[in-house]
């Protein structure tokens, strides 16, 4: 154990953290509404819930001390969902929304595209280019092994990505240097930028795929928010020899009807008629799940 | 460390790299070594240290991307393997993982050049050109293995990124004196003092520079000798110093591409700083796939070896 240490609150409840979720939707779509470029909305609503379920339940950080040593650390390798990552960081209290919403994209901002760490320190690392993330997790869970620390490191990644030969070559060396303390979560929306995956790929048998490689998994749905908090919960300790992977079924654009399956929604921008039909949507899920 | 070792004597680079790795593990805890199934070199840090040694097997991008993730997490991360497989199929690893966020990891790394009768896809010929090209990251090339040690214990305090280039790292001739040069990255070495012409060299090719040199000696000419053992950030006060002091007359000598190592950087400055030499003559690899051979006899047939350096020093002490 490392000298420091950051205690989990009181966390939120299921029905609040669903509740955050639609709010993490709702603010994602309007920042779509009024940025004119491309967002990458269809990536970021599938992982969404996930999202929520780290940054409000899963992970230990703490936004008034973001490099305290005994936090466990975020890797997003799936950079492209970086606008989702920082609406869920702000809602955590680590930036102001308003600060995201009014300069992205923007020359200067620290919000873009993909995360930088070096524009926006509050980011463990700089991500973006698809395979990269989890071999950086890799050496940040060794480094804490190493040091005696019990903090997760916890990496998100599309399935998509996992076409990247780099991945797997990083699968491999978190099982053979026994990373107990690593976490990866699939977000598997089943489809890539241009195709539905398996026509395009075949990545089935999935799971399969990551227990040969040796890894513990965890087969769960990624809106279920009950299911999510549930596998972080049944999370091995971090002392343990096997790293774990949840593999989270998702569906890209979830929440409005017509981004759901929908290759256009992959990145894009809602004008303002768009925008209220999307919010007209999303409001309808909500009223669904709460009756 | 051995001192016992003189000019002319031949000495392991990669033998000093492992001394010098465990001698640095004792006094930076953070340090840590990672290789791609190429530890033959790193057997005394491995040996003292087993827990911050990581061989990955057969996966160079993992390699750069776990020193990443380290480095991130304030260690100090060496990668060493070898640099035809590290500097280009991790090559996006190094610029994206290392270099855009700056950290310290440094790759270091033996066949550098046309060493080792591998065959092109074991010659790192292309390094320089791209590491060169990579913003943060500064690029030496190394050939007195003394120096590789002197090199790392200074990069221990660099804060961002460093590529050490060797040549096979097995036989390396002991080119200066311990003591002899003050030895800083980012500072050309004047191996030799010269007023006639300059050649300008690094790595492997630096004893071929000085052979050179000295049968010029022998017509009476003085040739000064240049390691510029760092590419990156190049010491641009040396080149404009070498133009003034040697008459313009400048010949650039590596085991590398032509186009896009050496040469090209003193091209680079000397267009900025617009300089006009008497004469300028690059010698390196053309563009080929260079084959099998021995080092001598493949810098021969490809034009950079010892006759043709003597030769392209007379015609640029010969330029009007």
């Amino acid at each position: 154990m490392g000298t420091h240490t950051l205690e989990i609150g009181q966390r939120p409840s299921v029905a609040e953290l669903e509740e955050l979720a639609f709010e993490l939707r709702s603010k994602l779509l309007h920042l779509c509404g009024t940025y004119e470029g491309a967002v990458h909305i269809g990536g970021d609503l599938s992982a969404a819930d996930i999202f929520t379920a780290l940054f409000h339940y899963g992970l230990r950080v703490d936004p008034g001390d973001i490099a305290n040593p005994a936090r466990d650390r975020f890797v997003l390798s799936k950079g492209h969902a970086a606008v989702c990552m920082y609406i869920a960081m702000s809602m955590r209290g680590f930036f102001s929304y308003d600060g995201i919403v009014q300069t992205y994209g923007q020359l200067d901002s620290a919000y873009g595209m993909h995360p930088c760490k070096v524009q926006l320190p509050g980011v463990e690392c700089s991500t973006g280019s698809l395979g990269h993330g989890l071999p950086l997790a890799v050496g940040m869970a060794l480094s804490a092994r190493h040091r005696g620390e019990d903090h997760r490191v916890v990496c998100l990644l599309g399935d998509g990505e996992t076409g990247e030969g780099s991945v797997w070559e990083a699968a491999m060396a978190a099982r053979s240097n026994r990373l107990g303390n690593l976490v990866a979560f699939i977000d598997r929306n089943r489809q890539l930028m241009t195709s539905f995956a398996e026509e395009r790929v075949v990545f089935e048998p999935y799971p399969d795929k990551w227990r040969a490689f040796g890894w513990n998994v965890v087969e769960t749905d990624g809106h279920d928010m009950q299911k999510l908090v549930d596998a972080i919960d049944a999370l091995p300790a971090t002392d343990s020899d096997r790293p774990t992977v949840v593999v989270a079924e998702t569906v890209k654009g979830k929440g409005v009807d017509f981004m759901e399956h929908n290759l256009a929604w992959h990145a894009g921008s809602l004008g303002a008629a768009d925008l209220e039909r999307a919010l007209a949507s999303l409001e309808s899920t909500r009223r669904k799940e709460t009756v | 460390m051995p001192v016992t070792f003189t000019f002319g004597e031949f000495l392991g680079a990669r033998s000093v790299i492992g001394t010098t790795l465990a001698e640095l593990g004792d006094v930076h805890p953070n340090l840590w070594v990672i290789t791609p199934d190429i530890g033959a070199t790193l057997v005394e840090f491995r040996d003292k240290f087993p827990d911050r040694f990581l061989d990955v097997g057969l996966a160079e991008q993992v390699s750069v991307g776990i020193a990443a993730g380290l480095a991130y997490d304030g260690n100090i991360p060496v990668v060493s393997g070898m640099l035809p497989f590290l500097s280009m199929r991790a090559l996006e690893q190094i610029r994206t993982d290392v270099c855009y966020p700056n950290l310290p990891v440094k790759i270091i790394g033996t066949h550098g050049g046309l060493v080792g009768n591998g065959g092109s896809t074991h010659y790192a010929v292309e390094d320089l050109s791209l590491m060169c090209s990579l913003t943060n990251m500064t690029v030496t090339s190394i050939g007195d293995p003394l120096m590789v040690g002197e090199i790392l214990r200074q990069s221990m305090s660099m804060k961002g990124p460093l590529y050490i280039r060797l040549a096979v790292g097995k036989k390396d001739m002991v080119l200066y004196e311990p003591g002899q040069h003050d030895v800083r990255i980012g500072k050309g070495i004047v191996a030799r003092q010269g007023t006639d012409a300059t050649i300008f060299t690094h790595g492997t090719t630096v004893a071929q520079a000085i052979q050179a040199a000295d049968q010029l000696a022998e017509d009476g000419r003085s040739i000064r000798v240049v390691d510029m053992f760092t590419l990156k950030p190049v010491d641009e006060a040396l080149i404009l110093e070498c133009a003034d002091e040697t008459d313009g007359r400048f010949v650039v000598l590596e085991d590398h591409l032509a186009y896009g190592g050496l040469a090209s950087r003193i091209a680079d400055v000397l267009a900025d700083r617009g300089v006009h030499l008497t004469a300028f003559e690059r010698l390196g690899i053309p563009q080929v796939y260079a084959g099998f051979g021995e080092d001598e006899q493949l810098r021969d047939k490809h034009g950079y070896g010892l006759s043709a350096t003597v030769a392209a020093l007379r015609r640029v002490l010969a330029a009007a």
